[in-house]
């Protein structure tokens, strides 16, 4: 044995086999390049180059090291003599042909993608301040729409994308998958991509449940070599952006109000009767309700995380806390998250991955009616008295209070709580198994619970209806999923030809339970349920849904130049019928990479040129359980016996929505300096799953039906540009543009969707979320009375001054025409700056808000706004006007086109300046990275949009309709200043 | 090598563990119960009943949502008593109720398509019931199920003739044999597109349900349910609406005669709304628990009364109405106007309006909000009785009914031996008749069925476009579009609601 030994330990003298590599990384300006992972191909075995890109790493002869670097290409290089000293120089690449695509199920590199995908790496999402991942998105895809419909603390965005495919309530959001995994929880900081999947090429693979779109979120796992640490910290202000919306002031509103006495027959103002009702000192009161409702906040966010890797084991840990105080008075948001991912391998075959994403957070939220009374409170009132505490306002205080609901909504929030509170855990549990070269197997699990609560509680004190009793309201949600994924994947080789795929079932279940209880009478100072005394009410109920799916893939090229891909999809759920409970969902899609062809190796100009083509089905299944059934409802109660109230229409027919999404695309590439991605696609959703409207009469509003098709139709476009490229500068732009045609057809009879008196219409051959309401014609010069248009029955149009006879026309639609973003960043040695800008053409919002702050003299106690530069209001014979008379102008603020406005916006959405420190003093502070930067979120936004910020809720829900606005909470303009710091 | 293939067994059995053991397809709803099984157990008709009744104030989900203002019984109210001279309306309002005051309808508004919709979906329970108990053979019949049978008979006639009096003309007004009436749905089965009835044939339906509903019920539940006597006061009361005085008279005698009932007292009147279900003057009422104290957004007295906080208190008794009243201030049925006075002793107003709030739905309980509203009571019989005489000419039988309701009101002294000078015996009646159930429902009707236009010569919001300084206390507004209503102006009907006309092309919309 020992001699053994010797001989090998002479051997490996003679012929080095083991040994250390040693050597440098430069860039392209030959300068040293810290932060490179640098790996044995194929193993763990990893470093990561030092302060001055120099690097030692443990190899034997033959290895293949990778040199890897964001926004470099990948370098490979066999070792032939494991004592050389090599020095790197990586190529910088604006397309990465190499860099993996993380899509879900499968993982590809982005030449073996033959559908519509869209990476966002850590870096292109982090200029935005915000704890939501979607906004970070904005402007920034193609195809995707993000709406901002909300500046409340802790809220998040809207996301479409490719358009709006389903008109039934509820979840239109796209499909969320977490580390290859559906579902999930993730806190922004700890994302390392964001992949947007938008053709069924990609998307098939999640079957009935894609036809929103997928976005394929990773988290960041451990890094090769020793722990490293990073510390991010953003501390700033914000202030609530009004938009264009300014309300008046005291004296502003004063000559407004004088306007009601007008003398209808003189046409001139009645001044001694005005001051006989408004007092003279009235505009001396001038108190500024929305300056004082809305402050600048503090918002603040650090992130701790340290990552680094052993042969065996590699790490990430990441600690987050967010803490956010709201524009509007009482409300905040704060949160903890703490992520640990490990993976840990046991051998060449087999290794265990456990991911563990745990958050809590709390917050308090507003209250509509406080804000809806905070914007309408008129400036002759003060909250406080001169003490300085603030008004108790009854209906039945004496002395005046102008404003017209008897109320003092700071003393409301004041004496109120409207907390939240919330804790989630996701675990993951990934095993895979490598039988053989060729077989392997993973089973990727995940148990998921999550729990919110809130807490709403009005003092005995506060004026309103809880006067003297107090009410204290308490709901629960939680949710408990689980979901297992067992897929065996095969990869073969056979000279040019390379084929692999999976296949596999994936099993998903969930619950989820709500319990709210509600109490009055409670003793002053206490605000829990047990202490309420009277009018004690409970409620709660609780579902299941279940899923099971077989998950099939096959991948094939040739030469790397021919690629086609095929997925086929069974899906089973509960939320069916039996007999209509299961669908199939195939998919394919097809690439040709025309640059890697023998004949284009002479195109020097263009060094990447791909051609894909993609068709397949998706589905959504997203109505929740027991559509189908008859049912009368338990809920209620009749003189304390229960009662069963007529509440669903059965239809046992009734299946999944699908989706046939067709696809084509160009990629290019110019002179490795400029990259363009360009995508048309079709997708026809069939089946539509919508409540067709019903008689009345049967006692039911509407059944839930399959009728009808979706079709949207669009382009995208993306251009990268690397514009100046020198050893000190550095100068890039991107740009986005996304147009999409939405058309509904195959409906049996127009429907309409009704939301605070204002309709949209649902018929054959227009786009969804139409408004249908009677068309303003504007001001009769004449009389001063409004004008809508009357559709006589043979066609002919004439204006009328009677709201009843006005005909509801189609006048606008919420739907953006295109959209898009662009942003350029410069840097100059450590000094970087970054803009971006999003933008949305041809889209209507109806500003309900204007029914009451731009009234005709109907509302003469609620603050008015200040009028956009151009309106006026009619006078006197003659008068060319926008605005009625207020003495003739019956149903004037009825709902019409009146109020429907041109919601097309620019908007700067990000300024980021900042400075990377010399690297000389970041060593000398033994770190490798240490930035400094100063960020602002929307900067500023051109639109002509009279109220508020023009982004505008596309969500359809009870009190919401997509494009309506209704005292919305102002999104933030936000100032932050950022470091940034690895070690 | 061997752990490794031990490891690929114990995970391939694994998955295929979970893959048999999770399947459950046939979900089913925790706080719904499907048709099929309703059908099965007397538990199940009684429930599908009790949601009948609890339809009449439960704050049902439409278009979507929950609207705190939906709420049949609000609506039922508001859409009547808006509409007449009892109520004078202080703000002019967004809300549709707005609109009863104005008489400005559309189809689109929000009360009348709602109060529409839950009418229909009441007659959809009805007739669940109907349907199951007639035709499902499931049932054993006994004197219960009869029970139910009759309640179920009797509120699809309660409801028709509800919708009867909003949505069509007056069989006394407009030609009951021409004129639409209701879509009279009988069958939960049948198409979803119908045809209105003619008026006439929508009454004929509403007196046989009520008739059947009177033969089939012999249980004495409490007010809170459907009894014999109050299908045979519901049959008074359309007899009326019908002009067929004999048979008004005949019910009206019939429930008077039931002897389950008696008159509250002068001293027992006062307290008597508050307290109605356990008190004899009520024949059914729609029962309302601290469970259904609809507070300040949805209450029916919301609108009419406020202790400040508790409600909106927007709408006042009119000054027409309590002119009415001035003539006697010891008349007990004043306890049911609060005045609301400035520390000076002068009435309060709001918006140059005086404030008088209504109080006949409040203070069960002691709570501002909460009233089980009466849906008939016995002096409405007396006065059935007593305006079916007058209109036969007996105005002896016709003063001695009203007498007796002045008798048990604080006016034993002011009881008529005659018909006063310049009135008519149907004046007397109908003043009678106005006071004693004023905010119940009545008054629009009343006047309209009798050919008496609506007269609201008072300031108040009902008159668009005015201003708190046009308001002159010491003279009556004059010259305003709107004051008085022409008993068979088409506007007094509200409008078919634009859901039913656009979803089933048969249905014809009002003038």
């Amino acid at each position: 044995m020992r001699k053994t030994l010797f001989l090998i330990g002479f051997a490996l003298l003679l012929l080095p086999v083991f040994g250390q590599v040693t050597g440098t990384v430069f860039d392209e300006n030959k300068s040293t390049l810290p932060g490179v992972n640098i790996f044995v191909k194929g193993t763990t075995n990893g470093t990561v180059s030092d302060l001055n890109g120099s690097f030692t790493i443990d190899v034997k002869k033959g290895v293949v090291l990778v040199f890897q670097y964001t926004g470099y290409q990948n370098k490979e290089i066999t070792i032939e003599s494991p004592t050389e000293k090599l020095d790197v120089y990586m190529v910088p690449d604006v397309v990465n042909m190499d860099e993996v695509v993380v899509m879900g199920y499968s993982d590809k590199t982005k030449t073996e993608v033959s559908s519509a995908v869209a990476v966002l790496n850590s870096n292109q999402l982090k200029d935005v301040t915000t704890d939501d991942l979607g906004s970070m998105l904005q402007g920034k895809v193609a195809g995707v729409q993000v709406v901002d419909a909300t500046g409340e603390p802790g809220s998040s965005s809207q996301i479409r994308i490719r358009g709006v495919s389903t008109i039934k309530p509820g979840n239109q959001e796209p499909l969320y998958v977490v580390d290859g995994i559906i579902g999930g929880s993730f806190d922004p900081n700890d994302v390392k991509t964001v992949t947007v999947l938008k053709d069924a090429g990609a998307t098939g693979m999640y079957g009935a449940r894609a036809n929103k779109g997928v976005i394929v979120i990773t988290t960041k796992s451990g890094s090769y070599g020793k722990t490293t640490f990073n510390f991010n910290a953003s501390v700033g202000v914000k202030i609530a952006d009004q938009g264009n919306l300014t309300m008046m002031t005291g004296p502003e509103f004063y000559d407004w109000s004088k306007e009601l006495y007008r003398d209808p027959e003189t046409h001139e103002i009645d001044i001694i009767k005005f001051y006989k009702a408004y007092p003279k000192y009235l505009p001396d009161s001038n108190y500024n309700w929305v300056g004082n409702g809305f402050q600048p906040a503090i918002t603040q966010q650090y992130n701790l995380s340290a990552s680094g890797s052993s042969k065996k084991f590699n790490y990430y840990v990441s600690g987050v806390y967010v803490n956010e105080e709201g524009t509007f008075r009482n409300t905040d948001y704060q949160k903890l998250n703490f992520r640990l991912n490990t993976e840990y391998r046991f051998n060449k075959w087999a290794s265990l991955r456990n991911n563990v994403n745990v958050y809590t957070n709390e917050g308090s939220y507003y209250d509509y009616m406080d804000m809806y009374y905070t914007y309408l409170a008129l400036p002759w009132d003060n909250p406080y008295t001169p003490d300085g505490t603030l008004k108790y306002i009854d209906g039945n205080t004496p002395g005046k209070w102008w404003s017209r609901d008897k109320i003092n909504p700071f003393h409301t929030i004041d004496n109120s709580e409207h907390r939240s509170k919330g804790v989630g855990i996701d675990y993951d549990l990934v095993l895979k198994l490598k039988f053989t070269k060729w077989l392997s197997f993973t089973s990727s699990n995940r148990l998921s619970y999550s729990t919110d609560f809130s807490h709403d509680y009005v003092s005995p004190i506060a004026a309103g209806p809880y006067h003297d009793k107090g009410y204290v309201r308490e709901q629960q949600n939680n949710w408990r999923g689980a979901i297992t994924t067992n897929l065996l994947h095969f990869d073969f080789e056979f000279g040019k030809n390379t084929l692999n795929g999976l296949a596999g079932i994936e099993l998903d279940g969930g619950s989820y339970e709500y319990l709210w209880n509600e109490g009055k009478g409670l003793p002053e100072g206490f605000d829990v349920p047990s202490v309420a005394s009277s009018e004690l009410k409970i409620g709660g109920t609780s579902t299941i849904e279940y899923f099971n799916s077989f998950i099939s893939q096959i991948n094939y090229n040739y030469d790397k130049r021919y690629f086609l891909t095929a997925s086929f999809r069974v899906d089973k759920t509960s939320n069916f019928p039996p007999d209509h409970n299961t669908a199939m969902f195939p998919s394919i899609a097809a690439s040709w990479l025309v640059s890697n062809e023998h004949f284009f190796k002479n195109v020097s100009f263009m060094n990447l040129l791909k051609l894909r083509l993609s068709y397949g089905v998706t589905g959504d299944p997203d109505i929740g359980a027991s559509r189908f059934m008859g049912l009368f409802s338990l809920t209620s109660q009749y003189n304390s016996n229960p009662a069963a109230i007529p509440f669903q229409l059965a239809n046992y027919d009734l299946t999944w929505e699908h989706t046939n999404e067709f696809n084509v695309g160009l990629d290019m590439s110019f002179v490795k300096r400029v990259s363009l991605t360009f995508n048309f696609y079709n997708n026809i959703t069939k089946d539509l799953i919508v409540l067709v409207a019903q008689p009345l009469s049967q006692g039911f509003e509407s059944r839930w039906e399959n009728a009808g098709e979706v079709t949207n139709t669009g382009i995208e476009l993306n251009l990268d540009a690397i514009i100046i490229k020198s050893k000190s500068v550095e100068w890039n732009f991107g740009v986005n543009f996304s147009q999409n045609t939405n058309i509904l057809s195959g409906i049996e009879n127009p429907f309409y969707s009704t939301v605070s008196g204002v309709s949209q219409i649902y018929r054959n051959d227009a786009s969804i979320y139409t408004f249908i309401l009677p068309k303003w014609l504007g001001v009769d010069v004449q009389t001063g009375a409004p004008l809508w248009e009357k559709v006589n029955d043979d066609g002919t149009k004439e204006p009328t001054s009677n709201y009843k006879d006005a005909t509801p026309q189609e006048v606008g639609n919420a739907l953006p025409d295109f959209l898009g973003g662009a942003s350029t960043s410069l840097s100059w040695k450590g000094l970087s700056l970054y803009v971006s800008v999003a933008y949305q053409y041809g889209n209507d919002i109806y500003n309900y808000t204007r029914r009451f702050m731009d009234n005709d003299g109907h509302e003469p106690y609620v603050n008015a706004m200040v009028f956009k530069p151009g309106w006026s209001r009619w006078e006197k014979p003659g008068d060319v006007a926008t605005h009625p008379s207020m003495q003739n102008a019956d149903l004037s603020t009825e709902n019409s086109s009146r109020y429907l406005e041109d919601g097309s916006f620019l908007k700067i959405r990000n300024v980021t300046l900042s400075y990377s420190l010399p690297r000389r003093w970041v060593s000398a502070m033994k770190m490798t990275d240490f930035v400094l930067s100063l960020r602002a979120d929307n900067v500023y936004t051109w639109t002509g949009f009279w109220g508020q910020d023009p982004e505008v809720t596309l969500a359809k829900g009870d009190w919401s309709m997509p494009g309506v606005t209704d005292f919305k909470y102002p999104i933030n303009r936000q100032f932050v200043f950022n470091i940034n710091i690895k070690f | 090598m061997k752990n490794k293939y031990k490891i690929y067994a114990l995970v391939v059995l694994i998955a295929g563990g979970i893959f048999t053991s999770c399947s459950k397809w046939d979900v089913t709803p925790r706080d719904q119960i499907s048709t099929e099984s309703i059908a099965k157990t007397k538990d199940g008709i009684i429930n599908v009943t009790n949601g009948v009744y609890a339809l009449f104030k439960d704050q049902v989900m439409f278009n979507g949502f929950i609207d705190d203002n939906n709420q049949y019984l609000r609506q039922y109210f508001q859409m009547s008593d808006f509409a007449s001279d009892d109520i004078v309306c202080g703000q002019v309002t967004t809300d549709p109720l707005y609109y009863s005051f104005t008489y400005t309808h559309s189809p689109d508004q929000d009360n009348s398509r709602f109060f529409w919709y839950v009418a229909y979906k009441m007659i959809n329970g009805a007739n669940t019931v109907i349907d199951i108990i007639e035709n499902s053979g499931e049932i054993e019949p006994d004197q219960t199920v009869y029970q139910i049978l009759g309640e179920n008979y009797f509120l699809r006639a309660f409801t028709e003739f509800n919708l009867l009096r909003f949505y069509a003309f007056l069989p006394t007004v407009g030609n009951p044999e021409s004129d639409p009436g209701i879509i009279l749905r009988l069958d939960p089965a049948e198409p979803a597109k119908k045809a209105r009835a003619t008026v006439k044939e929508s009454y004929d339906q509403v007196i046989a349900d009520a008739r059947k509903a009177a033969s089939l019920m012999t249980m004495v539940r409490g007010k809170e349910y459907a009894s014999k006597e109050a299908a045979w006061a519901l049959l008074s009361r359309v007899y009326l609406y019908l002009d067929n005085n004999d048979m008004a008279i005949a019910y009206a005698d019939s429930v008077i005669n039931s002897g389950r009932f008696s008159l509250e007292t002068a001293d027992s009147y006062p307290s008597y709304f508050p307290n109605a279900i356990t008190r004899n003057e009520t024949i059914f009422l729609i029962a309302f628990t601290q469970q259904d104290n609809r507070g300040k957004f949805g209450s029916i007295a919301s609108m009419i009364y406020s202790d400040g906080n508790s409600g909106w208190g927007e709408e006042y008794a009119s000054e027409s109405l309590r002119d009415v009243m001035d003539e006697h201030l010891e008349d007990v049925r004043w306890k049911y106007i609060d005045t609301l006075y400035n520390e000076d002793g002068s009435v309060h107003k709001k918006n140059g309006i005086e404030v008088y709030y209504i109080t006949k739905f409040s203070f069960q309980d002691g709570d501002p909000n909460l009233s089980s509203p009466v849906m008939f009571r016995l002096a409405e019989m007396y006065l059935n009785r007593a305006e079916g005489y007058a209109k036969k000419g007996n105005e002896a039988k016709a003063l001695d009914d009203v007498n007796e309701i002045r008798k048990n009101r604080g006016l034993e002294e002011s009881l008529y031996t005659s018909v006063p000078a310049g009135q008519t015996i149907l004046d007397v009646v109908l003043k009678e008749r106005r006071i004693e159930l004023a905010f119940e429902g009545h008054r629009t009707y009343d006047l309209i069925r009798n050919h008496r236009d609506i007269i609201r010569k008072y300031w108040g919001y009902h008159i668009t476009g005015i201003q708190v300084p046009d308001i002159d206390p010491n003279n009556p507004p004059s010259g305003y579009p709107g004051l008085d209503i022409k008993w068979n102006d088409p506007i007094t009907l509200y409008y078919i609601p634009s859901d039913e006309i656009l979803a089933n092309d048969l249905c014809v919309q009002n003038p």
